[in-house]
């Protein structure tokens, strides 16, 4: 029972609301710490037992009176529970909040049950967790009903029924499949909500009988009965029991989000990620309501403390310097006449207009992430071809792009607001042309990540974005001599679509009415002959097809189809033909595209490569840039291919030669295939999958161990090993036997954490691959799919 | 061997290396027709001592491919290139060696030295056979599978024949779980270069039998024209129907069978491959260390001798 009247009301008692309240409590002001639930920090309370919980940013200080370093789950929870006690923090425990009403100075927090407060301020520090789903129906609450899993070892030779579908409810029952009997309900009939390495981990348990699914079924009643616990579930043949010792429901979380609108705070958009917007002192559009921590977009522990800090001092009417200006201060210490941070963040996103619709915390945190850079005149920046994904946005000066690679003096300038290096972003291919600092010249270097997030988050840069990035490629790739006026025709009729893996853009006999410039992705072009599909050409992201049809006239002479999935961006082959009438020099463009092509598919069509080339883009060939390919016909099985990677990679090899499919004698282990946009790096919490500036994705020191990129990859070549620095001696195996060079695994007897380890195409070696460069035969290389196909059409 | 866009060891760079080999031995060949000792050709004379000389570097750089090969990291040439040149500098070895001697042959430590050298190439030469036939072979018996998943399968086609066999009485389960311990996967040395005896047919036979069995009981049963009381044809019948049942689940039992003993066909044809692949090795690398002991003894005896 809370009642009564206070300065401060903090909703939420994470460790923003926490740290808020412990301030609150430190000076002296009248607060009271609204909590649902009978603990603190109920996101972190329920973490697995002794995880270990990180301190990130490194670099930015603790700002708070209760204490944070990074350790074990209890140690951070005791420190909390000790701190606010001492402190004296006005805690409401099992105070859920239902609604927030009233003005600044006077605003009424109605709780669940009916009791209200009234608050001067409130600060909202509720994050996105949101409410656990429940089950829906009688028994939800039963103490054998759960929802969280917190050591699956806990539980031995039970029956237990996992609720739900998604990842987390996959990840507990394979867990738990090992020693119990284990029943997965899914209301539907697929798990298309799983990421791809659960959804085939749940695939195999079943088939393998380890555990049961009971597909498009709902639980309709769970009851203890004389007869023992019970879950009555509707199936489509009609109801039935099932007798359990426990249910585990993982049904996700309820978004906080209608509630937080209920309270008249606005979101900048529909995207179910965005979060609302504040000020710089974290005040909402509701005056005198506060958001704080991973509402307002700041998902780390330390921020959201240093947030709780601060947001204190300014509803005292205090200024504070935010924690992060010591880090901003070291990011623009390359232009030393700015000694005002906050004026030159200004200066900034009023200079360059994508950076416009931020908050200025969003700003904040976007420089943080990125990096200023005043480059000599003339220094490049990035070369033609280099695997770089970085985003760039000049602030003051200009920047000359190389147009044309045979002659480097044909230059495009860009000047003050533009921005450069979204090609690379949004393809996932190497950079399109050099680039080199022109007079003066200031640049904002965004990492891939940030920028990612920021287009996510703020739907304003991602639309400004997609249209310089449209019209680039459209002049880049058809019109490059032509001024921007003669294109707007074509500009304003293009449209971006997405096809998934194996989707028809066009097929054969179509009336050619669009051309393709794909714009992510890659797409293979066939023709049926003697009535069967034969793949003639590999697209890659950056090309287009469908220019055939136009040129001629002629139905479509071929299908195209998405190798793996795809965005094209669609221009219309009316404004097309268009411009191709108007201008000559477009015209003679595209068909020489047109004839090249012609002549290729001639050749196609005489050394068929079809069924391999189909067995590659199966493979992943479609979003690779570089794969292992093993010759079995040359391959004398010695495994020195393994062997070299495991010696040269700290005992743990990042390739399994006998795995993997083979198509003839053509054999892809299982080894990285360096993705376009590889699919582990979507969800690494520290953000250590990296490109290098060669292409190769890897996986720097600061992985956690989490296991998300191992289970992301669809291609199964992530192992979370634990690397060695210790090599065996060859000398000493050659005279005395022992352990030898490349068969060594003393991982067994280490005790620390695994992490991720995976191909690096041996980057920091001098000569390359050392799995091509060890094997004795010519059996293995490695190839990009142009050069893949190239050779297996016996063109080289 | 077959052309593949991958390139194999033999034709590394245009053949490099059988150039430079060919090169090797015809200069050998026009100095050793030149030369004309007073003595007659022998490892004496001065070429005689060239051609000892660039024969025991030879051999020393031959045999130093087992270290190269293990070094992983190092970034002298590729170990295709390394190996392309062994081969081709090694059989130029020949004409090298076999001029050194001047053709004088006799019961000694020197021959002794050139003989184990022949036996070492003529070990390595057959390994140039066999890795140009093999892989094809492994890959054509091992299709999309391998190794690993075809041994599970077995296995698991094991549970699945005890299982089914359970219920079928302790004849059946004597004869399925005798079947499951007498198969035979790969073996000692000669099981694997010769391939172990192939799964027996005792199973499937007696299988065979009991199906036969089991169906003419059933079939001969229901129309006895001696059984004249409802009640005795309707015992009759259930049991008919059991003795079909037990006939159809002996009938997949041998199907279950017949597929494992196909998969174990094909496992053991595997290892046979892969040692007949193998084994070459292990009479070329010990050769090879007989040799450098023989070249040593060689050696020190031609100067202390002297």
């Amino acid at each position: 029972m809370v009642q009564g009247s206070f300065k401060i009301a903090i909703v939420g008692s994470g460790p923003a609301g926490l740290s808020a309240a412990a301030r609150a409590a430190e000076l002296g002001i009248s607060h009271v710490l609204l909590e649902a639930e009978s603990w603190l920090s109920n996101t972190i309370y329920r973490y697995q037992k002794g995880k270990h919980v990180m301190a990130e940013p490194d670099v930015l200080p603790l700002r708070s009176p209760l204490t944070f370093t990074a350790g074990k789950r209890e140690a951070i929870l005791e420190a909390w529970n000790s701190g606010t006690a001492a402190l004296g923090v006005n805690i409401a425990h099992r105070a859920r909040v239902s609604a927030i009403g009233g003005q600044k100075g006077a605003f009424t927090i109605t709780l669940d049950g009916g009791d209200t407060l009234q608050a001067e301020a409130v600060v909202l520090g509720i994050g996105l967790q949101g409410n656990l789903r429940k089950l829906g129906c009688p028994g939800e609450d039963l103490d054998w009903v759960q929802y969280q899993l917190d050591d699956p070892d806990e539980y031995k030779g039970e029956t237990i029924v996992i609720v739900g579908a998604g990842d987390a409810a996959i990840e507990n029952a394979i867990a738990l499949a090992d020693n119990n009997k284990v029943y997965i309900l899914n209301r539907r009939d697929e798990f298309d909500r799983a990421k791809p390495g659960n959804l085939s981990g749940i695939l195999k348990a079943i088939e393998d009988g380890k555990l049961t699914c009971l597909y498009n079924t709902k639980p309709v009643a769970a009851e203890d009965s004389p007869g023992g616990k019970r879950l009555r579930v509707a199936t489509n043949d009609g109801e039935t029991e099932l007798a359990v010792d426990r249910i585990i429901a993982r049904l996700g979380a309820t978004p906080p989000r209608a509630f937080v609108e209920s309270t008249g705070i606005q979101f900048p958009s529909k995207d179910p990620n965005s979060v609302p917007a504040v000020s710089a002192q974290y005040e909402s559009n509701v005056p005198g309501l506060y958001i704080i921590g991973a509402l307002a977009g700041f998902p780390l522990i330390k921020q959201a403390m240093n947030q709780g800090y601060e947001v204190v001092e300014f509803i005292e009417g205090r200024t504070v310097e935010p924690a992060d200006t010591p880090l901003l201060r070291d990011k623009f210490a390359v232009l030393p006449d700015i000694t005002d941070i906050e004026e030159a963040l200004a200066t900034m996103q009023r200079r360059v207009p994508i950076l416009k619709p931020l908050t200025p915390l969003q700003m904040r945190e976007f420089m943080i992430d990125s990096d200023i850079r005043a480059p000599a005149d003339g220094e490049i920046i990035f070369q033609l071809n280099d695997y770089t994904d970085t985003f760039y946005s000049v602030v003051s000066g200009t920047v000359e792009i190389e147009v044309d690679p045979a002659d480097p003096s044909k230059r495009f300038t860009l000047g003050k607001g533009e921005f450069f290096g979204e090609m690379s972003l949004i393809s996932g291919r190497r950079r399109s042309a050099t680039v080199r600092a022109g007079n003066q010249c200031v640049l904002i270097e965004t990492p891939r990540r940030s920028m990612n997030k920021l287009i996510n988050s703020v739907a304003a840069v991602k639309r400004v974005i997609d249209e310089v990035f449209l019209r680039r490629i459209i002049q880049g790739k058809i019109a490059p001599t032509l001024p921007p006026e003669e294109i707007a025709d074509l500009v304003s009729s293009a449209e971006v679509r997405q096809y998934r893996p194996g989707e028809l853009l066009f097929s054969e006999g179509d009336a050619g009415d669009a051309l393709h410039l794909i714009r992510k992705g890659s797409v293979t072009v066939s023709r049926e002959i003697g009535g069967k599909d034969v793949v003639l050409a590999y697209v890659p992201a950056g090309q287009y097809v469908g220019e055939m049809a136009l040129v001629s006239d002629l139905p479509r002479s071929a299908t195209a189809r998405a190798a793996v999935a795809t965005e094209t961006i669609r221009l219309d082959g009316v404004a097309f033909k268009e411009l191709m009438m108007r201008r000559t020099q477009v015209r003679d463009r595209v068909q020489e595209v047109y004839r090249s092509r012609v002549a290729q598919n001639a050749v196609a069509q005489a050394r068929p490569m079809g069924d391999v080339l189909e067995f590659m883009m199966s493979q992943g060939l479609g979003e690779a840039t570089d794969v292992l390919l093993i010759d079995e016909s040359l391959c004398v099985r010695c495994d020195q291919c393994e062997k070299a990677c495991s010696d040269t990679h700290g005992n743990v090899s990042r390739l399994k030669r006998e795995a993997g499919p083979t198509f003839a004698n053509l054999h892809v282990p299982t080894s990285c295939r360096h993705c376009e946009h590889p699919h582990c790096m979507k969800d690494c919490p520290p953000d250590a999958i990296k490109r290098a500036p060669n292409g190769e994705v890897h996986i720097t020191d600061a992985c956690i161990g989490c296991g998300n990129c191992e289970r992301n990859c669809p291609y199964g070549v992530i192992q979370m090993g634990i690397q060695s620095k210790t090599k065996p001696s060859l000398w000493r195996w050659m005279l005395f036997g022992g352990d030898e060079p490349g068969r060594y695994h003393p991982a067994k007897k280490d005790k620390s954490a695994k992490k991720a380890t995976k191909c690096d195409m041996c980057k920091d070696l001098d000569g390359g691959p050392a799995c091509v460069r060890a094997c004795p035969t010519g059996a293995a290389m490695r190839a990009s799919p142009e050069q893949f196909v190239k050779l297996y059409r016996g063109g080289r | 061997m077959a052309q593949t866009p991958h390139g194999s060891f033999l034709r590394h760079r245009g053949y490099r290396y059988l150039k430079l080999g060919s090169l090797l031995c015809i200069i050998c060949i026009l100095a050793y027709w030149a030369h004309d000792p007073a003595d007659g050709p022998n490892g004496g004379s001065w070429l005689g001592y060239t051609l000892g000389t660039i024969g025991a570097l030879l051999i020393g750089w031959l045999a130093w491919l087992g270290v190269r090969k293990r070094r992983y990291g190092s970034t002298m040439g590729t170990v295709k290139g390394w190996l392309s040149a062994h081969v081709y500098l090694g059989l130029a070895l020949i004409t090298v060696a076999t001029l050194h001697t001047g053709f004088q042959f006799g019961w000694n430590i020197h021959t002794a030295a050139y003989v184990l050298m022949l036996m070492v190439i003529l070990s390595g030469v057959f390994g140039i056979g066999v890795y140009a036939r093999m892989p094809t072979l492994i890959t054509e018996n091992m299709g999309t599978s391998d190794r690993e998943t075809l041994i599970d399968e077995i296995l698991d086609i094991n549970q699945q024949a005890l299982k089914l066999a359970d219920p079928l009485g302790p004849e059946v389960h004597r004869i399925i779980s005798r079947s499951t311990e007498r198969m035979r996967l790969g073996g000692g040395l000669w099981a694997q270069l010769f391939g172990p005896l192939p799964p027996g047919r005792r199973a499937i036979d007696e299988l065979r039998k009991i199906v036969a069995d089991e169906e003419s009981a059933a079939s001969a049963k229901v129309f006895d024209p001696q059984s004249s009381t409802v009640m005795f044809m309707a015992g009759e019948l259930s049991q008919a129907k059991k003795r079909g049942e037990i006939a159809e689940k002996s009938r997949q039992l041998m199907e279950l069978i017949g597929r494992r003993n196909a998969l174990i066909v094909r496992v053991n044809r595997d290892i046979q491959l892969h040692a007949q692949m193998q084994i070459w090795l292990y009479f070329h690398v010990p050769l090879t260390v007989a040799l450098l002991a023989a070249l040593a003894a060689h050696v020190i005896s031609v100067f202390l001798y002297w």
